[in-house]
């Protein structure tokens, strides 16, 4: 289990301002933020851009030591033993950086293999095993600067898994990804933590996806925690409004007024908008008013044409949150 | 350590053979060159072989061609090796890999070792085609004392070894490789006795060249490969050669590992 | 010229800011030419420098600094446009050379202009420092009052077609460092910066007179060391105007010739 408590980081900022002097300013990047990840678990960290994602992450990951605070990974303390922590854990950032460019696949993994210790055919069994895995076994040869965007994401995977980590650290690893790299990569990160058995923390922009892997969520902002949970709990708890729309063929003016009355008695706020589709009616409320709404239609039997139930997703949820803090 | 240096050895010679750094290897041997062509023409052609009285009795020889081609010789073979060790963390770190790097368990000091004998590599190949160019313009090689001469050529890479780590630091501290580099290498030009022996200095610029390596590898192997000193000199400047190493290389080891965390502190991204 | 001028206004403003963020320009333009002067002086120490040194049939022995002093400035005038060519590399990759390219201005205009305003900015420090230098060496001899700003009128003429002409060709290579490395020091060694062309032997000399350094040093010289007058230096005068003339058409013909190809291959952006 890897369990981080009340970490702090402040980066001081040396500013000029005249000739010789210069003003020191603090920025607190992450602010009193603790967490846990369990083996075989997907943990989300959201936030707006500068909320401390990646700061997090690289204190998790042992390149940043933390101001304060303390992280330990099985029980070993991470900021006092850093090298044994370092085989235990990886990460693995979006875009292009952290390869050898001049350098193929295959030396890439090579080289970082070394570097964790691992040698002869252990190593090279691990490397034709990890390319095969992402699907780079034609190209395993070639310079990676002669990689497309997507390529090149994926061997930084196969970097970040050279040494078998317990823990995996995914900083915004589909961006810039076309949709089925994407839809691959969300399948293998999620065999990884199911299948493999891995801790891994996952930062990301893209909220479904978030939403389809993590099985728990921290949303953070300025560095510090502002909720944790499921995300279905966090949809439920942020976002209490729901809204339906209606489209019906016709609806005259007496069935318009019993049907106001009505979703007034239930809470529900509506509202009537021709269209040329036909007469349109938009309901807001805080529960599920499906099977409500139905109910009242059969009765006078009113024509739908068009029934959309929409359903809040961690999107509206993050929306809402930081327009709350704003 | 073993396997770190290994792995950065081979990673460079992959490097070096898929993308040979032809500017910088054509840029040192031109260095050595000019410095041998100046010396050649400024001799024969400007002052018809007549040197200063002061020249013989601070070198020791009048053999001024042999002194100068031995200087550029050994100068671009300073240069060359410096830059390869100390840019080793900057590029790592323009390039995006050192945060990747900085992940590994590995030893540093392997790693830069690696980067070194591969460099050495690379300087070995510069250094013999400028002394191949020097022969021609009036090198003269006797071998006085041969049997010191791989002893002194180890010791003088160590210290600059040891001299790359410390403006390593200093490049990453300042963010930048190319004034850093020049800077000390212009100032090493000027002071380690390449084209004239320092004593012509004024005092207070003399005193640098007691820093500089490459100042005690210049006379060290001019003594061994051009023209016979005392044994007493010899010994004298190998041991100021090795402290000065050793010293360099504690400085520029505690450097490092200071500015490897503030780098990682100060780099977005 | 209305163009000109006010691109080279705009060039100039941007490389102020550019160069006055990053502080290359006070080493590579201010103390590195310093002590690679102090060294070229120290050089000659060993030989001979008594009053029968063979030297004095070349460059009277006590005017040894004044020689030096001058090349070097005229060294430095030429010097930062090949920097500044250079930094062409870094627009290439950042894209705004593409950005550049992408305006209607006038090619070659941009080209010069970029040399012409670059060199101001570089080259201030050491004139101060050389004016100075030169001021305490004494030496000076020259026949009219007016043949001074014509020198200076001359260096910074030339200067700017070679840096033009530099910024046209660093347009096409894509290893730029290369022809820095290239270019740094056979310009300084050949054009008689450190040592008299007169010295030479025939194929050195004959490299000498590939640089437009070489006669603009001879002018600047015969003008400031020997107190010629017009009249007695037509011949290199006439000379560097035919270079000046061949290099100008040569970039004009280049500038072509790199867009032309750009527009193929894409190679503009491709490092
Ligand atoms: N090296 C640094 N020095 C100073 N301040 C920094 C540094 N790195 C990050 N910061 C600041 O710390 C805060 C958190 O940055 P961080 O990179 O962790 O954000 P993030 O959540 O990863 O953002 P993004 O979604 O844009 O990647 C920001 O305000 C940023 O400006
Ligand atoms: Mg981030």
């Amino acid at each position: 289990m890897l369990e981080a408590k009340h970490l702090h980081k402040s980066y001081t900022l040396k500013e000029k301002n005249g000739w010789l002097s210069r003003r020191k300013q603090q920025i607190k990047a992450v602010n009193d933020l603790s967490l846990t990840i369990e083996k075989g678990e997907i943990i989300g960290l959201l936030g707006v851009n500068g909320a401390g994602k990646t700061t997090t992450i690289k204190m998790l990951s042992t390149l940043l030591a933390p101001t304060s605070g303390t992280i330990s990974i099985d029980g070993i303390n991470a900021v006092k033993q850093p090298e044994l922590i370092k085989r235990r854990v990886n990460m693995i950032a979006g875009g292009e950086r952290m390869l050898y460019w001049r350098l193929s696949a295959r030396e890439n993994l090579m080289y970082f293999g070394r570097l964790y210790g691992l040698n002869g055919n252990t190593l090279k069994q691990r490397c034709r095993a990890l390319i095969d895995k992402v699907g780079l076994t034609e190209f395993a040869d070639r310079p990676v600067e002669r990689y497309s965007k997507g390529m090149k994401q994926r061997l930084q995977i196969a970097r970040g898994l050279i040494n078998d980590p317990d823990y995996l650290f995914l900083d915004e690893p589909t961006l810039g990804l076309d949709a089925p790299v994407a839809r691959q990569l969300r399948v293998l990160v999620k065999s990884l933590a199911k299948e493999k058995n891995k801790g891994i923390l996952l930062t990301s922009h893209y909220l479904e996806e978030v939403e389809e892997l993590c099985d728990h969520v921290s949303i953070i902002e300025k560095g510090h925690l502002l909720l944790q949970g499921t995300p279905r709990r966090i949809i439920q708890t942020i976002v209490k409004d729901r809204s339906l729309i209606v489209v019906m063929k016709t609806l005259d003016k007496e069935n318009w007024h019993w049907l106001k009355q009505e979703t007034d008695k239930l809470g529900i706020h509506a509202q009537k908008k021709e269209t040329n589709e036909g007469t349109r009616v938009d309901m807001k409320a805080t529960f599920d008013m499906t099977s409500s709404f139905l109910a009242l239609a059969q009765k006078r039997n009113l024509q739908l044409i068009r029934f959309d139930a929409k359903k809040p997703n961690l999107e509206d949820a993050i929306i809402r949150l930081t327009e709350v803090h704003d | 350590m073993w396997i770190a240096f290994s792995a950065t050895f081979k990673r460079q010679l992959i490097t070096m053979r898929r993308a040979y750094p032809w500017s910088f290897f054509i840029g040192h041997i031109l260095d050595g060159v000019y410095i041998t062509i100046f010396a050649y023409l400024s001799y024969h052609f400007i002052f018809q072989g007549q040197l200063n009285t002061q020249f013989v009795s601070y070198t020791g020889t009048s053999d001024y061609l042999s002194y100068v081609i031995m200087g550029g010789v050994f100068n671009s073979f300073a240069v060359s090796l410096l830059m390869i060790v100390s840019r080793m963390l900057i590029n790592e770190m323009r390039e995006g890999t050192l945060e990747a790097l900085l992940l590994t368990p590995s030893s540093r000091l392997g790693y830069f070792l690696g980067a070194a004998i591969q460099g050495l590599m690379r300087s070995g190949i510069e250094w013999l085609a400028i002394i191949c160019v020097g022969l021609f313009f009036g090198l003269n090689l006797v071998a006085a004392h041969l049997a010191l001469l791989l002893p002194i050529m180890i010791v003088l890479c160590f210290a600059l070894f040891a001299q790359a780590l410390v403006l390593g630091g200093f490049m990453l501290a300042f963010r930048d490789t190319y004034i850093t580099q020049n800077t000390l290498f212009v100032i090493m030009t000027l002071v380690s006795g390449v084209s004239f022996p320092p004593q012509f200095l004024p005092d207070w610029i003399q005193g640098l060249s007691l820093i500089m390596p490459l100042y005690y590898g210049l006379e060290l192997m001019r003594s061994v490969m051009t023209h016979a000193a005392p044994s007493s000199d010899i010994l004298y400047h190998l041991l100021s050669l090795s402290t000065l190493g050793i010293l360099y290389f504690a400085i520029g080891l505690l450097f490092m590992k200071r500015m490897e965390k503030s780098v990682l502190e100060k780099h977005f991204g | 010229m209305m163009k000109m001028l006010t691109i080279c206004q705009a060039e100039m403003r941007k490389s102020h800011r550019h160069n006055f963020n990053n502080r290359l320009i006070y080493f590579s333009m201010f103390l590195w030419p310093i002590i690679q002067f102090i060294n070229a002086y120290y050089a000659f120490k060993p030989f001979n420098l008594g009053q029968n040194s063979p030297l004095s049939r070349f460059v009277p022995v006590n005017k040894l600094g004044l020689f030096l002093i001058t090349g070097c400035i005229a060294y430095i005038f030429f010097w930062s446009l090949v920097q500044s060519a250079w930094m062409m590399g870094y627009e290439r990759q950042q894209g705004t050379l593409e950005l550049i390219l992408l305006t209607p201005a006038s090619r070659t205009l941009i080209m010069f202009s970029r040399a012409a305003a670059n060199l101001i900015e570089a080259v201030w420090m050491f004139s101060i420092f050389a004016i100075l230098t030169i001021f305490f060496m004494g030496g000076l001899h020259i026949a009219h009052w007016w043949l001074l700003p014509f020198a200076v009128m001359v260096l910074l003429l030339s200067a700017v077609v070679w840096g033009g002409f530099l910024n046209t060709i660093f347009l096409f290579s894509r290893d730029a460092g290369f022809l820095y490395t290239l270019f740094e020091a056979p310009m300084e060694f050949f054009s008689g910066v450190r040592m008299p062309i007169m010295a030479f032997p025939i194929w050195a000399k004959v490299i000498a007179f590939v640089f437009p350094l070489t006669f603009v040093l001879t002018i600047l010289r015969a003008i400031v060391m020997d107190g010629k007058t017009l009249g007695s230096i037509c011949i290199p005068l006439i000379e560097l105007a035919i270079i000046l003339i061949a290099l100008t058409a040569a970039s004009f013909i280049l500038v072509r010739y790199a867009e032309k190809h750009a527009k193929e291959t894409g190679n503009l952006t491709f490092f």
